[in-house]
């Protein structure tokens, strides 16, 4: 969950230099778009996990072309706060629109146990890292073949000499944004059958994500699923042997501890996807 | 004529305009926005159904009541500007809330500077019954029950239940905090070896961490201090990790909100037992009058704000309106000590020197998908020694 989030916020860190801090607001809403498909239309689980994530990609656009077209060449702290407010009003308007019940999607999958000795890990689970790896993988082959993936990586080398050799860069940004918001809400599809559904639930893990997208180099994607993973393994064994109550905050100790290692992060060259 | 006529119609619409007694406000603050704001949506709409009840039988002795609402995020910080959005903004006249702890604690200095009664509906931190009343706040006044008043009782009934030991784990608030407290001095009065304490964050997607915890601690029992929002993804889990451990809780896990998100599988809950003082059975009437406008089951703030209303404030404003003719700040206060209800759907609401009401104790057990009522127990001060 935290990689998937973590590599859409790197990707718009990368391509447009922006901390966008409502991304947690597209998992929040990419997980009531699921829900929405699964639990209210009724959808087979495959066809809501794919719905969410499309739905998304036209949010990711409305969202680039109305907020972030505006401040792109503004200064970071009129991008901070603006993407800020936003995160704030995407969440009481959720609250306002949706309520504050938590929604519950279970699906066949969430309640079956895999036992394999002491191991146990509900299917679902499993689901998660396999359609994780395969949608890294797409992810990296789209970066890498692709002319609009090439078109993000020059972006995130030089934006300026992209914008003069002709370049469409406010497009390629749109994208980045579509991709992105694409990404949460595919991670929100996965995650939520196991858990709840809640206006709020994006807050902290735009903070994670952060802490993960620093701690891997800036806007470096696999840095910053390495880190994420990183986070995750540490919390769990964190809040299994030292103290959950504080497990939180170990994904900005650890941001912390490789910031004074390594200032340009884990992984982190220069700004690149 | 026609327009003398007009006129003296004029003055008879101003006259009656006029004699018509102004509305007794009534403020409910509660967590409106952020991770708990489902509890704060539940006081929305249990104040709204139960001052529309009101008003609909004439309001209180022909006074029609209207409800303000504030927003404490279930934070300190946030209660002290809800309270003051209250008291100087909308100008109430009592306050009803704040349904979390921490956020109690944060409302209580400033009620008593402001001189504003407020009675607590649903805060269960031990410290809010010390400093009430005699306690020096003699604005504050609690309706609900506290994990002190009732950890001696709870931990009795489960060393009688068997279990010879236990792990707490509590939500990461004043709430979950004050519980686990007054839960390690019970365990210890009742011969159950407490083995571990954690906390956790409301809100969180993974308890595998710490159910592992619990599972390597060994403990015969889980004690959970926890609320419905949280209690779906922490009993699948529980069963994920494979632990074998009697669930008891204190929060509201044995609630039909919890039930109601549950529904695909209403069995997952089976056997936890909780300590509590509300159930969705206690008035079967406004279980209904609330499931046909919200669609959803009752939820125990919302409920637990309606009947603090209902049964603790509104006869406290009869009792300053008959005595005074006037129901300000000071006259509520003083009337709410003289508030003597018998049969509330809690027990009876009667406010000691400490403000505090004794309410009857209710445990309750999941079984079969279904809300038991075990036993209804009276409360009095003796439980504390």
């Amino acid at each position: 969950m935290y990689a998937m989030v973590a590599a859409g916020l790197a990707l718009m860190l990368g391509v447009a230099r922006l901390i966008n801090f409502a991304h947690g607001e597209f998992f929040m809403l990419g997980a009531y778009a699921f829900w929405y498909a699964y639990s209210e239309w009724g959808l087979p689980y495959p066809l809501a996990a794919l719905l969410a994530p499309a739905v998304m990609v036209l949010f990711g656009i409305a969202y680039q072309r109305s907020v972030i077209r505006a401040i792109l060449p503004r200064s970071w702290h009129v991008q901070l706060i603006a993407t800020l407010a936003t995160s704030i009003v995407l969440t009481n308007l959720a609250i306002i629109v949706l309520g504050a019940q938590p929604k519950e999607v279970p699906t066949m999958l969430s309640s079956r146990i895999l036992a394999l000795g002491g191991f146990r890990i509900v299917w679902q689970r499993l689901l998660v890292l396999a359609a994780a790896l395969l949608i890294f993988w797409a992810l990296q082959r789209f970066v890498a073949c692709t002319r609009t993936g090439k078109a993000m990586r020059a972006m995130s080398q030089n934006r300026e000499a992209c914008a003069v050799v002709g370049m469409d860069v406010q497009r390629v940004a749109m994208v980045t944004f579509a991709l992105s918001a694409a990404l949460a809400a595919a991670a929100a599809a996965l995650v939520s059958p196991l858990f709840n559904i809640f206006p709020d639930m994006g807050t902290t893990l735009t903070l994670k994500a952060f802490a993960a997208v620093v701690a891997g180099g800036f806007g470096y994607v696999n840095g910053a699923i390495a880190a994420s993973f990183l986070i995750g393994l540490t919390e769990a064994l964190a809040g299994s042997y030292v103290s959950y109550a504080y497990k939180d905050a170990i994904a900005f100790l650890i941001m912390i501890a490789v910031l004074l290692w390594r200032p340009q992060g884990l992984f982190g060259r220069r700004i690149g996807i | 004529m026609r327009y003398a006529l007009t006129l003296a119609l004029l003055l008879v619409m101003a006259f009656s305009a006029g004699a018509q007694a102004p509305p007794i406000k009534i403020g409910f603050a509660s967590a409106m926005s952020g991770p708990a704001a489902i509890t704060g949506e539940g006081v929305k709409w249990g104040a709204t159904l139960a001052v529309e009840e009101i008003n609909a039988k004439g309001g209180v002795m022909g006074r029609k009541l209207e409800a303000y609402f504030a927003d404490n995020k279930a934070q300190p910080g946030e209660a002290v500007s809800a309270v003051r959005k209250l008291a100087d903004v909308d100008q109430v006249d009592v306050i009803i809330g704040q349904t979390h702890s921490g956020a109690c604690l944060g409302a209580m200095p400033v009620v008593k500077e402001i001189g504003i009664p407020m009675v607590i509906e649903a805060c269960s931190h031990p410290k809010i019954r010390e400093l009430s009343g005699k306690g020096g706040n003699e604005w504050t006044f609690r309706v609900a029950l506290d994990d002190e008043i009732m950890a001696h009782t709870f931990a009795r009934y489960i060393a009688r239940t068997g279990v010879k030991s236990s792990s707490i784990l509590a939500m990461n608030n004043d709430f979950g905090r004050g519980a686990a407290i007054a839960y390690e001095a019970a365990f210890k009065k009742a011969n159950v070896k407490l083995l571990s304490t954690d906390f956790f964050d409301p809100g969180q997607p993974d308890y595998r961490p710490v159910l592992t915890r619990i599972k390597r601690a060994g403990a015969e029992s889980i004690l959970a201090v926890i609320l419905a929002s949280d209690g779906a993804p922490f009993m699948r889990q529980y069963h994920e990790v494979g632990l074998t451990q009697r669930v008891f809780s204190r929060g509201s896990l044995t609630t039909a909100e919890f039930l109601h998100q549950v529904k695909d599988n209403p069995k997952i809950g089976d056997g936890v037992i909780e300590a509590s003082y509300w159930i969705n059975t206690l008035d079967p009437e406004w279980d209904k009058k609330w499931t046909e406008r919200y669609k959803v089951p009752p939820r125990v703030h919302g409920s637990l704000a309606a009947i603090t209303l209902k049964w603790a404030v509104v006869p406290a404003l009869e009792i300053a309106l008959k005595k005074h003719g006037k129901a300000d700040r000071q006259t509520i206060r003083a009337a709410l000590e003289e508030v003597d209800v018998k049969d509330s759907p809690l027990g009876p609401i009667k406010f000691d020197a400490n403000h505090q009401a004794w309410i009857n104790m209710i445990l309750i057990e999941m079984r079969d998908g279904q809300l038991k009522i075990l036993e209804k127990l009276p409360t009095s001060p003796a439980l504390l020694n």
